[in-house]
């Protein structure tokens, strides 16, 4: 029998050793790999906790958002604003940028979930999405089309101890440490009793609210989780890049996590992280032929969803027998 | 009247200008088996939609332990009592029989609260609940199984342990032998019976199946386009000439 059950695939204990792995892994990237490579591995961290965010809600909970990237571009902006402008040391400016993002979340969830489910829950979180877009774009402060440049990577003070994250490696690093408590955090919410209602109000909405559970106020909540740990992965992006644009609250960022799940299967919990390794690799080997790039990833994702409907996890897990790693 | 669990009042329910429920009134009492009874389009679903918060009435008042509840969200309902089966049962259909039958124990003690705790004093006893719940509504298959797998019959039985790990007060069927061979209808109303004598509980109940609703029904309501035309006790049902004439037909007696 496949999937013991249906969402989580391995227990929870399997996954932190997973993710112990990919730790381990991901922090000998640095002593391999060049520059370049360094700053793309430290993209597909945050993307990937980008990715498993949105599972949150499709995979786990069957609520459909086209506009997560306004989160993300929420915990961008704010973390930039909170170092820069109002000089808050980073660690406080983390947790107030996933603040920002859980409260945006709640605002727009509020409305968005009042009436509707389904697809039009979906365009209304697109629209909310462009309005943030539009409201970036035209705010002074937020350095309207151009973005904010030129983002310091911060000095971390803990008690006596000094890191000082510009210098070398040391910023991957953190988003490294960071990216995995999300993961862990991630993981922990589909396991707790709330994870499980969430389950059951995908399966059974109607069942579900006549066990007691209140159908609108769980989609709420993890759409407000969802939204925070987004903005934290966004918040990450600031000080990498150093800078941030109106781009990373463009409709096309939102798709990026759906194409992650998608590709890497939305019933698996490692799919969307497996999904943001692939993707982003397929970007890397097509950066060369210009224009072509968009139509690799397009050609890839109507392969994967007209033939593979599980994504690559669930092909392999076909393969395997149902055992396969997830 | 003073013992009413339930109490509706002059209940009327619209779609446009369709008029599905006139002025309907009912009581269940603290332990009491009611059958409502009408042919297809009396407007039974919808009655029944309106007692357990599916749909709201457009006038009149539904009262539980003296409490208006008429405009009371569903998932509140079950906070107070309301336990329901669907008339195709409804399961989690990707979840193990064992989660499904945990969603449930975690709802009770959650009430609604999505961050809340479930003590782990209390989750210690739900291996405990789930195999007595299993025991007692006769499950026949796997714990582990998924459920979407079982047959129609366990799919009911797990159903009815799910509704019962919420220990409700009143529980609300919507034709629970739909669709089910006479073998299994007779197991059904072996179970209710059971279920009932075991937990104390009220029951409202639409049925089609007269051998169905003669064996459990302490009381019978006639829904005719609807309007209640009787209510009784099986007897009275029985003998009423306006209920024969519209619903009972003449080969009732066979049921008996």
């Amino acid at each position: 029998m496949r999937n013991p059950t249906s969402f989580i695939g391995g227990g929870l204990r399997r996954d932190l050793l997973i993710l112990a792995a990919i730790v381990v892994l991901g922090c000998c990237v640095p002593g391999v790999l060049n520059r370049g490579l360094v700053f793309i591995a430290g993209m597909i961290w945050i993307n990937a906790v980008f990715g498993l965010s949105f599972n949150l809600l499709f995979g786990l909970s069957g609520v459909l958002s086209f506009g997560q990237a306004m989160f993300f571009a929420a915990g961008a902006y704010a973390t930039a604003v909170f170092t820069q402008q109002l000089g808050l040391p980073f660690i406080p400016a983390l947790l107030l940028s996933a603040l920002t993002g859980g409260v945006l979340a709640g605002l727009v969830g509020v409305v968005a979930l009042r009436r509707s489910e389904g697809v039009y829950f979906a365009i209304l979180t697109l629209a909310f999405a462009e309005l943030v877009h539009i409201l970036i774009s035209n705010t002074a402060l937020l350095g309207r089309n151009d973005g904010l440049a030129g983002l310091q990577r911060p000095r971390l003070g803990i008690g006596g101890w000094q890191v000082d994250l510009a210098a070398g490696d040391n910023f991957y690093y953190f988003i490294v440490a960071v990216c995995a408590v999300l993961i862990v955090f991630i993981r922990w919410i589909i396991d707790t009793p709330f994870g499980r209602a969430l389950q059951a109000v995908k399966q059974d909405p109607e069942r579900a609210e006549f066990l007691g559970i209140p159908v609108r106020l769980h989609r709420l909540v993890i759409f407000v989780l969802a939204g925070a740990t987004t903005a934290a992965a966004g918040a990450l992006v600031a000080p990498w890049a150093q800078i941030v644009t109106p781009d990373l609250a463009h409709w096309s960022n939102s798709t990026n996590p759906i194409l992650y799940t998608l590709l890497g299967g939305s019933a698996y919990f490692w799919g969307p992280a497996l999904g943001a390794v692939v993707l982003s690799a397929v970007f890397y080997l097509t950066r060369t032929l210009v224009g072509l790039s968009d139509m690799v990833t397009g050609l890839l994702l109507l392969v994967v969803v007209v033939s593979l409907p599980g994504g690559i996890l669930g092909l392999l897990s076909r393969w395997t027998g149902g055992e396969g790693k997830r | 009247m003073s013992t009413a669990l339930l109490e509706a009042t002059s209940l009327d329910k619209s779609y446009g200008r369709i008029r599905v429920l006139r002025d309907v009134s009912l009581t269940i009492g603290a332990g009491e088996s009611h059958v409502v009874i009408g042919p297809n389009g009396a407007g039974k679903t919808t009655l029944f939609k309106v007692l357990t918060g599916e749909l709201y009435a457009d006038r009149g008042a539904v009262r539980f332990e003296q409490r208006d509840v008429t405009r009371m969200p569903a998932h509140r309902r079950v906070h107070l009592g309301f336990g329901r089966t669907f008339q195709v049962a409804k399961v989690f259909p990707k979840l193990s029989v064992q989660d499904n039958l945990l969603v449930a124990l975690e709802a009770r003690v959650r009430r609604g609260n999505p961050l809340g705790r479930v003590p782990k004093a209390q989750a210690a006893a739900f291996p405990g609940a789930i195999a007595s719940l299993l025991a007692d509504t006769g499950f026949g298959a796997q714990r582990d199984s998924i459920s979407g797998t079982l047959a129609y019959g366990d799919r009911k039985r797990l159903e009815m342990a799910m509704v019962l790990a919420l220990e409700p007060a009143v529980l609300f069927l919507d034709e629970p032998t739909a669709g089910m061979s006479a073998a299994e209808r007779q197991a059904t109303v072996e179970l209710l019976k059971t279920v009932k004598r075991k937990r104390r509980l009220s029951m409202l109940m639409t049925e089609h199946d007269m051998a169905v609703v003669f064996g459990l029904a302490d009381r019978i309501s006639v829904l005719h386009y609807g309007q209640l035309i009787a209510s009784g006790t099986p007897e009275e049902i029985r003998h009423n000439d306006k209920v024969k004439e519209v619903y009972l037909g003449d080969g009732d007696e066979d049921h008996a």
